[in-house]
């Protein structure tokens, strides 16, 4: 396990020479963006893969997060440095606020629940005077690629690591994991699902919240269709699904597949535009019949069963006696 | 002016809409415990059947109802093996798997639709989409359109007709004991897969008929599908998942809320009413408004 | 893990030797194209884009653009924004960093307007929309950034003048919008100019988009407004008239803005859309003298039909002006491609300082206050669907028909 790691570090590595190699900004802006759905993606699957718990309003968070740094930068005269902090508190408290009674529901209502909290903070962002209605905000415009590449990987690096530890390295994740599993046996080890869970809702919400400030300065202007509406959540679904719940890699890998195939079709291939939604929609349906596990839970399970096969090689007899089965 | 009445007909007319398009999801999660992404693209493609049925034949779209719910009923039936082979699979996690393949399907259908159709809208005249009964009482007076009180007595017939099927005749049994036990109900006999098959064909039929209703109140065009799912998913949570009495008074209970805030309150808030009422709703009755969802 | 790790290498080796394009002399116009070719608003993104291709392919079909006596054609580049924010500044970015493209032809709606226009005000790359004309677009004075339709709190004034001016006057209105960019934007225009017309305003709402409107139409039903004015988009237009004629009142008027003069529009309401009242800035009936390309509007009409077997409307025609905008101006300038910066930054000073008579009417861009780079040329016209076609009815000077009035119930 410690090579794969091993290989994150060095292409991270390599992600830091990028701007120093790359001149084009269109490439950097492409690579930035990936960068922020790996975040958004592997930022909704800490909930959904981790604790079984499907967030269908994580867009919610993300333009909370936009509109928190717009008012802040626009009203207040705050400084992005300043005002990203307090978009990733709005987000938590969203969290918090919201997660204290939702988690309590189950499977699919939790679901619907959280998208229906979405739609509801949509139309607030509508209808209200402050936040500009359908018209949506602008922001003061600071364009250097440069800046914006750096502080998507830097964050984006930081949030993955501090989930690998959280899941992967620390007690928390096999609390979230045991809950995952079976609520009942987990509380009966003393094992608090709810506070767990809510914990876990905050740690998918703060960063989100944080991606949607570094995306609204970014890109400079922001309205309810784009930062609150479903495309945020539909996208990281199944970004997270398609490269496999339940691990950080697969919805990075995920995001990066989804995302390039998106924007590649797009700037070389629009001349097939009416194919487009008809080619993704299906590849979605598609992996979810041969993947189910997603890509790196299949590409990762295959690998796991021929290190196995190598290691223990089951013996003659109770292949003849049909007691093994794969 | 007195609009009480007014604001309660109106609701229950909206209501009635939404029990189309909810009833025959209610019914398929029930049984399959499938969310469907793609119920507003079976709508949407119903409207568009709908829609050419009428310019060819010039009938009103009332009568082409039963055509247009065999021809998807047919195209529901022969789908659904592939929509059950991906829910009970043994990996993954199986509402999820159904979630994203149906979204899938929904991108695919609205790719095509797209395609095939175009972008703009249309609309599917009735005979009876031009007028409506008006009453008049002192100050209490009461419009009701033609076509939507047809959709309302509609909606009220296929609910009934549902009722009565699950519950008097073999095929309703074996429904209802398929979503209740479906270990034992394989132990009984019952054949779950074929059964599966005929609720889910009786879904897409439904909603395709659905359709047909809303593009002749409304309009109807490629893109009108995200909509409807979402009405959908909200009016079967609110009545409690695969529990079909509740369709009804959600959708009714939604319709009104509409209305009322149209009629009394800021006609602005309407949407962001509707949605934190459900929200609310869940987090007092975690299944449902009666409780009763699974 | 030798292995992966050469596949890797590779890959990044792969991304790394993105070919880079050279700012070679080349004897066309690079033009780059930003709109919403797929996502929520493809509908209207087709149609700019089909109004810039009629204009390039009027342009190359007489051999491109005459600057000092040598004939320049000119290349489209498509970017689509997705109906995305986002995406349009991304293929902002493209255009100008792989395509260099000389000037952009702009997007269809306002919001990928404000994302994209940042981008290329940065690049220094002039951008015509010939669709977006949201207020808010021209209150940043982006440099840049020009805009062929008038915004509409310029145009809505027209029609209700024009109402207000009818036998018996009407009284009394119900004024609401859907609550997008545009919608509200009409539908503030139409109660700022209805109060100064002297109709009283019975209620005036932004109502969520898509919303099912029957409760609150029989409501108003009672109080019996004599106009009800409606900003929104085609397919809430088709409903709301389809919601008036399910409780059954006609008003003496009903005004909508630019979406009856769609074809679906018609198409969807047959009988039911006449008489409706409408705004826009141009019909291919019009009466206009074009200095280039087409003569006037019906030939342009004609030639759009022509070519896509769709008719053309005031989007596609606006669109195709904004090409014609930046051919008048690069021959003003001499400017033979490829542009450099400081040759761009004098086709905005000569946009800026553009007049030219077109088949689309007057193009003449403002240079201050809230219209800034708007188009301000064009004469706000009142239409009204009259038989199926769409009439001009309004203002007195270039009425080709009178307005029919009290509407007549549909009965």
């Amino acid at each position: 396990m410690s090579r794969k790691y091993l290989l994150l570090i060095l292409s991270f590595g390599a992600l830091l020479a990028v701007p120093s190699v790359i001149h084009d900004t269109f490439f950097l802006r492409i690579i930035t963006e990936a960068i922020l759905w790996i975040g958004l993606a592997i930022s909704w699957d800490v909930l959904a893969g981790y604790t079984g718990y499907l967030n269908f309003g994580h867009g919610a968070f993300f333009g909370i997060g936009a509109y928190t740094t717009a008012l802040l930068m626009k009203l207040c005269g705050w400084s992005f440095f300043l005002a990203l902090p307090f978009a990733g508190l709005a987000a938590g408290a969203l969290a918090v606020i919201a997660g204290i009674p939702t988690l309590r529901l189950k499977g699919a209502y939790f679901a619907i629940a959280t998208w229906a909290l979405s739609r509801a903070i949509q139309q607030v962002a509508l209808v209200m005077d402050i936040t500009g209605g359908p018209d949506g905000m602008r922001l003061p415009t600071f364009l250097h690629p440069d800046f914006f590449y750096y502080l998507m990987l830097g964050v984006v690096a930081a949030i993955f690591a501090l989930y690998w530890f959280l899941l992967e390295k620390a007690p928390f994740g096999l609390k979230v994991k045991a809950i995952r599993e079976d609520d009942q046996s987990a509380m009966s080890l003393g094992l608090n699902p709810t506070w767990i869970k809510l914990q876990a809702f905050i740690l998918s919400a703060v960063p989100t919240g944080i991606l949607g400030a570094i995306y609204a300065y970014w890109i400079t202007y922001i309205d309810p269709a784009s930062v609150l509406g479903d495309l945020v959540t539909d996208q990281a679904v199944v970004m997270a699904v398609f490269g496999g719940l339940g691990t950080l890699i697969g919805p990075a890998i995920g995001a990066i597949i989804i995302y390039l195939f998106k924007t590649y079709f797009w700037a070389y291939l629009s001349d097939y535009q009416v194919l487009y939604l008809i080619i993704l929609g299906g590849v979605i349906a598609a992996s979810v019949v041969f993947l189910p596990n997603g890509l790196w839970g299949t590409i990762s399970g295959y690998l796991q069963t021929r290190n196995a096969v190598k290691q223990k090689p089951v013996p003659q007899e109770k292949i003849d006696k049909g007691v093994h089965h794969v | 002016m007195e609009l009480l009445p007014q604001a309660t007909v109106d609701g229950l007319l909206i209501g009635g809409i939404y029990i189309t398009i909810a009833i025959g999801f209610s019914l398929a999660y029930g049984v399959m415990h499938i969310i469907d992404f793609a119920v507003g693209e079976w709508i949407m493609l119903g409207a568009f059947l709908g829609y050419y049925l009428n310019l060819w034949s010039v009938l009103d779209p009332f009568i082409l109802l039963p055509a247009i719910f065999l021809v998807f009923a047919v195209i529901g039936y022969l789908i659904q093996p592939l929509v059950y082979r991906v829910i009970s699979g043994k990996k993954g996690n199986p509402v999820l798997m159904g979630l994203v393949f149906t979204f899938g399907l929904a991108l695919m259908f609205r790719g095509a639709a797209l395609t095939g159709f175009g972008f703009y809208s249309h609309s599917i005249p009735s005979a009876i989409s031009q007028d409506s009964f008006f009453i008049e009482m002192g100050s209490v007076f009461i419009t009701i359109p033609y076509v939507r009180l047809a959709g309302l007595l509609y909606a009220i017939a296929i609910t009934l007709v549902l009722h009565f099927v699950l519950k008097k005749t073999d095929f309703g049994r074996a429904v209802r004991a398929l979503s209740q036990h479906r270990e034992a109900s394989g132990l009984m006999g019952i054949n779950a897969k074929r059964i599966s098959s005929y609720v889910y064909g009786i879904y897409v039929g439904l909603s395709a008929m659905t359709g047909v209703i809303i593009g002749s109140i409304f309009t109807l065009n490629a893109q009108m599908g995200g909509e409807y799912t979402i009405l959908a998913f909200f009016i079967v949570v609110l009545a409690g998942m695969g529990y079909l009495a509740g369709v009804p008074w959600a959708a009714f209970l939604l319709g009104l809320v509409q209305s009322f805030f149209l009629i009394y309150l800021n006609p602005s808030y309407t949407l962001m009413a509707v949605f934190g009422i459900l929200f609310t709703i869940l987090l007092i009755s975690p299944k449902g408004l009666f409780g009763r969802g699974v | 893990m030798k292995g992966r790790t050469k596949v890797l290498a590779l890959l990044l080796v792969l991304a790394m030797s993105v070919p880079v394009w050279a700012d070679e002399a080349r004897d066309f116009f690079k033009v780059g194209v930003i709109t919403s070719l797929s996502g929520s608003l493809a509908t209207g993104g087709n149609v700019t884009k089909r109004g810039y291709d009629l204009w390039a392919d009027a342009v190359n079909a007489a051999g491109g653009i005459e600057i000092q006596g040598k004939k320049y054609p000119v290349k489209l580049f498509y970017g689509d924004d997705q109906s995305e924010p986002a995406q349009g500044a991304s293929a902002a970015e493209r255009l100008a960093t792989q395509e260099k493209v000389d000037f952009v032809l702009g997007p269809y709606a306002s919001g990928l307007t404000l994302a994209a226009a940042p981008v290329l005000e940065k690049f220094k790359i002039p951008m015509i929309t010939g669709s977006a004309e949201s207020p808010m677009i021209w209150k940043e004075k982006f440099r840049y950034t020009f805009g062929t339709i008038p915004p509409v709190n310029y145009t809505g004034s027209a029609p209700i003048n024009t109402i207000a001016g009818l036998n018996p006057k009407p009284k009394t209105a119900l004024i609401l919008g859907s609550n997008d960019t545009f919608s509200k934007a009409t539908a503030e225009a139409f109660q700022d100019a209805a109060v100064k017309a002297g109709i009283k305003v019975l209620k005036f709402n932004i109502v969520p988009s898509g919303q099912d409107l029957i409760p609150y139409l029989s409501a108003a039903k009672a109080m019996q407004p004599d106009l009800i004015a409606f900003g929104g988009h085609d397919e809430e237009l088709i409903k709301l008239v389809k919601a008036l004629n399910q409780i059954n009142y006609t008003p003496k008027a009903l005004l909508m803005h630019y979406g009856v003069t769609e074809p679906a529009f018609i198409e969807a309401l047959q009988k039911s859309a006449d008489q409706v009242f409408g705004a826009s800035v141009w019909t291919e009936s019009i009466k206009t003298k074009g200095e280039v390309l087409w003569p006037d509007a019906k030939s342009y009409a004609d030639a759009a039909m022509k070519a896509y077997n769709v008719p053309a409307d005031y989007t596609q025609a606006g669109s195709s002006a904004a090409g014609i905008a930046f051919q008048m101006a690069l021959i003003k300038i001499n400017g033979v491609p490829p542009l450099d910066e400081k040759k761009r930054d004098e086709l905005v000073d000569a946009l800026e300082k553009l007049k030219v008579n077109t088949f689309y009417g007057e193009i003449g861009f403002a240079t201050e206050g809230q219209f800034y780079h708007a188009n301000v040329g064009l004469t706000p016209l009142t239409i009204q669907i009259q038989n199926g076609k769409v009439v001009v009815v309004g203002p007195d000077s270039l009425a080709e028909s009178k307005p029919l009035y009290p509407m007549k119930a549909k009965k």
